[in-house]
Formats: structure tokens, sequence, C-alpha cells
């Protein structure tokens, strides 16, 4: 059955007809080619499916897409500028090799987004709470760690911003 | 994509939900936040005709202080039973209980109500609501009753829900002066589901507690004694625990242990916060 769904990601509205059976992961990749979203588990663990749904992370395999009707989402596409200028924290993911293979990091830049703009300063304790949602099977979790804390002392840094980042 | 097609519906207000629940019966599940359900119908393992989202009705998501109780709407997710002031201020310990819930993305979905109308033995939730004596309201079209948290779990994921009824509301004591509360449970690995959750009430006035143990039988177990000796409370638990669930994760002695150790551990921590109710947690 086909259902009318309108909904606003990283700025932009769509107004879709689509399968009510569809997840919100589904709708990003599939329907809307925003394949920065990644589908792991499908049950809610790995994370890999993290995006921002009225500004807090969810997972988007466990929200139905026509759920997300009159909602704002932003995805991983959205943190790095149209020019393809990297936010300041994927900027420490890549300088200290918080990635290995990658299919978590879009997650973990999300959940580490959300972390940095409630808490700017986190503790390690802090940071690893944050991203008990995000599994990385590279088992990089320490230089994972190590990128979000650099980000952290990035952005405190930076007096004006010179990035426009999303408004999560 | 799920694989069984379905009608769904997303009400705005809960009189429109249940008009939609009470027609569709057994037919419907309800959807909270999807933590458990949307899973289960992702594996193929939960097949409604019909799935009523709760996400879109704004009036059931609050948090009042009325008459020494805490009122707080069934849509009110774990992160914000987690950080919410008057919740720490009067309920501390139900607010760390939420901050244990799976992880940052299932606290940000899930709900207060969905956990409890799911009533899975190792919900974080149940030894706190047990132990404060906590009541949930269910509505339906054309009833509303409030059930003791003891009555409303009735077995191993089962409730005394009946078809067409909602969760609405869950009702907690406000903690009194001269009283202390905690949480505290064990998982494996954190955002696993716990092999124990235990909570406790103690009151200095009536020297009296409440200590509540979860995740090691179908139900909650809760036990009634005194402040000290705290092993009292753990030898009362260990008794209680008649049928202990038994997984790859511990057999029955050790799960009857984990009670008895728990419900000592909740007990002295919510005695010796008990007398500072604004920090008690």
């Amino acid at each position: 059955m086909s259902v009318a769904l309108r909904l606003t990601v990283n700025g932009r509205e769509h107004e879709v007809q689509i399968d009510e059976r569809m997840r919100l992961v589904d709708l990003l990749r599939d329907v809307l080619r925003l394949t920065g979203t990644h589908l792991g588990c499908g049950t809610g663990n790995c994370g890999g499916c993290t995006v921002l749904l009225s500004g807090r992370t969810v997972k988007s395999c466990c929200i139905l897409a026509i759920d997300a009707n009159r909602e704002r989402v932003t995805t991983i596409e959205a943190m790095s500028t149209p020019g393809g200028q990297l936010h300041p924290i994927q900027e420490a993911f890549v300088s200290n090799q918080g990635l290995q293979c990658g299919f978590c990091t879009p997650g973990m830049v999300l959940s580490a987004a959300q972390l940095l703009e409630s808490n700017p300063h986190p503790t390690t304790d802090e940071i690893r709470t944050a991203i008990a949602g995000n599994l990385c099977r590279c088992t990089g979790y320490q230089l994972i760690v190590e990128s979000i804390r650099q980000a952290a002392s990035a952005l405190a840094r930076r007096e004006t911003p010179d990035h426009d980042g999303p408004t999560l | 994509m799920i694989s069984q097609p379905f009608d769904f519906h997303a009400p705005r207000h809960v009189d429109e939900a249940l008009l939609l629940l009470d027609e569709a019966g057994e037919r419907a599940r309800v959807l909270a936040g999807g933590m458990t359900l949307i899973p289960l119908m992702n594996l193929g393992l939960v097949q409604p005709e019909v799935v009523v989202s709760l996400n879109h009705i704004d009036e059931l998501d609050y948090i009042v202080e009325r008459n020494g109780e805490l009122r707080i709407g069934a849509q009110t997710r774990h992160a914000t039973v987690q950080s919410d002031a008057a919740i720490a201020r009067a309920a501390g310990h139900l607010a760390a209980a939420a901050a244990h819930i799976g992880d940052v993305q299932v606290r940000n979905r899930g709900t207060l109500g969905g956990s409890l109308a799911h009533a899975d033995p190792a919900a974080n939730y149940l030894p706190v609501l047990l132990a404060s004596d906590a009541t949930v309201v269910l509505q339906s079209k054309s009833n509303q009753r409030v059930v003791a948290i003891r009555d409303f779990v009735v077995d191993l994921l089962r409730t005394s829900l009946t078809s067409g009824e909602l969760v609405v509301e869950v009702r907690i004591p406000s903690l009194r002066a001269g009283a202390g509360a905690a949480y505290a449970q064990m998982a494996r690995v954190e955002g696993s589901f716990p092999m124990v959750t235990a909570s406790a009430v103690a009151s200095r006035e009536t020297r009296k507690a409440r200590v509540a143990i979860g995740g090691v039988t179908a139900r909650p177990v809760l036990v009634e004694c005194g402040l000290e000796p705290a092993g009292d409370a753990s030898h009362i638990a260990q008794a209680e625990v008649r049928e202990p669930l038994v997984d790859m994760h511990g057999d029955a002695a050790y799960r009857r242990s984990l009670a008895g150790v728990f419900a000592e551990r909740v007990l002295t921590a919510a005695v010796n916060r008990a007398g500072d109710v604004r920090t008690s947690r």
C-alpha cells in the first residue's frame, strides 16, 4: 500500500509516496539516495544507521519512514559542506585514524556531534557512553575516542566558526 | 523493508488512538517508541495487521508533580526521564534506571509506556516502580482504570492490559523527606539486557523499606523489610526467587545469588541517602 510522506531531510523538503513497510533507513538510501546512512543489523544494535530525527540521534532501521512524517532528519551528508569540506569532527577522525573500514563511521560521527553539542568538554567515560550504541567491528574504539576528544578541542579552539555545520 | 504489509495509523490524540485500537482489537499493535516492535517486525517475528503509532500524540508526553506524586505521560522518552529535573528531585532512582536503558539512540526514542507494556523481565523501570508502589493508568475507549504495578505485570512479557487498552500514564509517589532510594543493575556489556535489576526505597521515618528485584524471575520480586541489617533483605530476596530465569548467562543458583547481593546493595544505598531527599538517587 502506498502512503504519502512529507519530511525535511538535510534542510530540503521532500514529498514522496512510499510503501508503508519502508523504514527510515530504506527511504534515505533507496529513495533519496543518501547512502552515507548504513544498514547493518536491522535490529537496533549496531548503530550504523544512526541519523538525527528532530535533533536527536536515533537508529533509522527501527523507525518506520511514515512515522517520520512532518519531522526533520539530518544525515551524515549534511556534516560536510556541498563543496566537500569536512566537518571538524570528520577531520579529527581522519587525522587520528578513527576508522578502518568506515562502515560505522557515519553513525559514530553523528553520535559524536550530538554529544559535543550538549557537552563540549566530555570526559573519556562520557565519550564512551555516547558511542555505546555504535559498534565498530574493526575494534577501533580507542582511536575513535581519541578522535572525538580531539574534535572537542578543535571545536573549542575555534573562536568564530568558519564552517557552518548542520543545525542539529 | 519489512516483509508483511500492515495498515498504519498515526493519530494526533489519545481518543483517536483508542477508537482505532477498539476497532482493530487483537489485530493491532501499538507502536510507542518501537525499540522492540520494529526490530521484531524486521525479523518477521511479529506481523501485525494494524500498527497504531503514538509518536504524534503530544498530549501523552508530560511530567507533572501533583499531590505528592509524579505523573508521567506514557510517551515520555527514556532520555527525558533520565534528565528531567522534577524526576531527579522526586524519584532519582527512576532517572537512574532510565540512564541504563540500551544506548543513547534507544533512549532518545524508546518510551516509558512502551517499556511497561512490553513487560520484559529485564526492563529497568519495573523494580523502581515496584519499590515505589507506583501505579499505571490504563485507558480504553469506554473505561479508565488505575492498576498497581504489582498487578500490572502478570507473567513473562504479560500484563493485565486487555484488547483496546493503552498505558497512558505512570504515577510514582514522590520521595518524602527522610526517604532515600537507589537503583542498581548488572549487565554483561553496557546496553545489553541486565541479568539483574534492583531498586529500594527506604524511609527513616517509618523505619521500613521496599526492595524490588527484576531480571531474575518472570515478574519482579518485592521484599518488605526493615532498614537494617541489610543482610535480611538479601535472605528474603533469595527465598522469594522461587523460579529463577535460567539461560546461558546464569543458572538458578547464580541468579538467586545475584538477587541477594543486589537487594542488600540497593537497600544499603537507599538507607545512606535517606534524610537528604534532594540528592537521593
